[in-house]
């Protein structure tokens, strides 16, 4: 990487960087790995010095960068403050704008190509509870949390209940009522970088959008 | 005079009473979300922000423009897809040059690419703590950090970083519980209130000759007569908002699709009509794609699948617990 751009970047996260210049270096982060990785080193130094929780820092010189801000106070949890505000109007137009938007399922075929199936270990983690087995329907009863789970050994390598491409079409189904902040699942549609290596796009008549089927035609 | 001498005091106590008790309210948390829920309707704006999500990141521009009531937006990828979406009123349509194909689906006229929170109403309350943090600087303005603390384990919390205009510069989606772990994040590198953005703004960039068109046109099927589903467990303050009949890819049938909310979070559940091999014991899968934890499960023949961005412990829950019930029997939050 070159000094100039270095000093850019650098510049960029001082807020010294014209929002201008800040829009032409943010397309060619896109486009060059080295600079994201530049970018990303970064964005955790950042991160770090305004002690955001849940960072991670790996490289040696975040560590440094940890150690020398360890004396640094640490960003409040809210847990303390003023009580929760109990002013507002109802709180059911959240969903109203959300649900039955399909805004998602329009752009199902494009999520279906970057979302995939990560096969997961053994229990004792969020990502780590492939296939568990549970105890039957007479544990998930009314007021019980199901908080105990079993794991035959049988049962632990069992085949996959659905291919990948179905669980994406789930996760791209349910988008449309994620995070508000999502855009109804429109920004993991935009998730591009995966898509040159997977399988054929599906067929037109596989497709759904929203409710329906989607059909091909000319425009 | 005697009047000006005894009423002076009233007034500047009654003013001064009236300051603070605006400065007190200007200071509420909820004050601060009312004011990011205006902006982010209201105002118009274009910016880049960078999307995390699951370690990965993507770079995206957004336009947002309101003008006599109609919302027009423009979400462009800057990976190098090529890939556009405008939004124009009610009308969105996705260009994807990398498919050589045009998506065009009906929207409600109200909602937003940066939708709103929900308004903080008593249910809310019961579940989540909201709080003003410190203020601090983010892309060159002054921000707020407005913090949304679940109260319990079975919901996600929120972080917002909202600027004098009411702008969330940044937001994070986090587990509070596992270590403040950040599910998901949002933050702008520019952002700019515009006074007038251009119809030409809300073009598409590329030539859309040779596309293909793919337009949501029939019905939706009809909810299944014989069996009703519903989750017999719900984690408090869930219950179900909505209940849905889709056509999915690759599936012969129809599907079942419950959303199950506590305002803020959600999880759907989705059942297929196909019916499974019963199994000895009802094996569960687990998985996470993106920020959404998955399970399903074959219940009574019928594959049952949760996803939902919420801690594996409240998806994984609900999937266990949804059975076929009879019509009339509802689920019973806690």
């Amino acid at each position: 990487m070159n000094e100039e751009l270095d000093s850019q970047l650098s510049a960029m996260f001082d807020d010294e960087l014209p929002a201008a210049e800040c829009e032409l270096l943010a397309r060619r982060l896109s486009r060059d790995d080295t600079l994201k990785s530049r970018w990303g080193r970064y964005a955790l130094m950042g991160a770090v010095i305004r002690a955001e929780r849940g960072v991670v820092l790996q490289s040696a010189v975040a560590g440094r960068v940890t150690a020398a801000l360890s004396s640094e106070p640490q960003l409040a949890d809210g847990t303390a403050g003023a009580p929760p505000y109990e002013g507002f109007r109802s709180a059911s137009a959240w969903l109203r704008v959300v649900s039955g938007a399909g805004l998602a399922a329009a752009v199902a075929v494009v999520s279906i190509l970057w979302l995939r199936w990560h096969a997961l270990g053994p229990i004792g983690g969020p990502q780590q509870m492939a296939s568990v087995s549970v105890r039957g329907a007479a544990h998930a009863t009314a007021g019980a949390a199901v908080d105990g789970f079993m794991v035959p050994a049988a049962s632990t390598q069992a085949a996959s209940l659905m291919p990948p491409t179905a669980l994406a079409d789930y996760v791209v189904a349910h988008s449309a009522y994620a995070w508000p902040f999502s855009g109804e699942g429109l920004l993991s549609s935009f998730m591009a970088q995966d898509s040159r290596s997977l399988a054929p796009p599906a067929r037109p008549e596989q497709r759904a959008l929203g409710h329906g089927h989607a059909s091909a035609a000319a425009h | 005079m005697r009047v000006l001498r005894h009423t002076r005091p009233s007034l500047l106590g009654a003013a001064l009473a009236v300051a603070l008790a605006g400065a007190a309210r200007a200071a509420q948390p909820a004050v601060w979300l009312e004011r990011m829920n205006h902006a982010l309707t209201e105002l118009d704006y274009e910016g880049t922000f960078a999307h995390w999500q699951g370690g990965r990141v993507q770079m995206l521009r957004i336009i947002h423009r309101i003008e006599n009531g109609v919302i027009s937006e423009r979400l462009e990828s800057l990976d190098g897809s090529g890939r556009e979406l405008i939004r124009s009123g009610t009308r969105l349509t996705c260009y994807l040059p990398d498919r050589r194909e045009v998506l065009v689906e009906r929207v409600p006229p109200d909602s937003s690419l940066l939708a709103r929170l929900p308004v903080y109403d008593k249910h809310l309350a019961r579940f989540y703590a909201i709080h003003a943090g410190p203020h601090m600087r983010v892309d060159r303005h002054d921000t707020r950090l407005i913090t949304v603390m679940p109260r319990d384990r079975y919901r996600y919390g929120y972080r917002l970083w909202i600027d004098r205009a009411g702008m969330p510069l940044k937001i994070q989606l986090w587990n509070v519980r596992h270590g403040g772990q950040i599910i998901e994040q949002i933050a702008f590198a520019t952002l700019s209130i515009v006074p007038h953005i251009p119809n030409s703004a809300f073009t598409p960039h590329l030539s859309t000759v040779g596309y293909r068109w793919l337009r949501n046109q029939s019905a939706p099927p009809p909810p299944s007569a014989r069996l009703a589903w519903n989750a017999l467990w719900l984690p408090p303050g869930f219950h179900m908002a909505t209940h849905v009949v889709q056509v999915m890819p690759g599936t012969p049938g129809p599907v079942d699709h419950l959303v199950y909310t506590d305002g803020l979070a959600s999880v759907s559940v989705f059942v297929e009509r196909r019916v499974e091999p019963r199994a000895v014991y009802p094996v569960i899968e687990a998985a996470r794609m993106g920020a959404s934890h998955v399970f399903s499960t074959i219940v009574d023949g019928h594959r049952v699948t949760a996803v939902g961005q919420a801690p594996a412990l409240t998806v994984r829950s609900i999937a266990t617990s949804v059975r076929a019930v009879p019509v009339t029997a509802t689920a019973r939050p806690q």
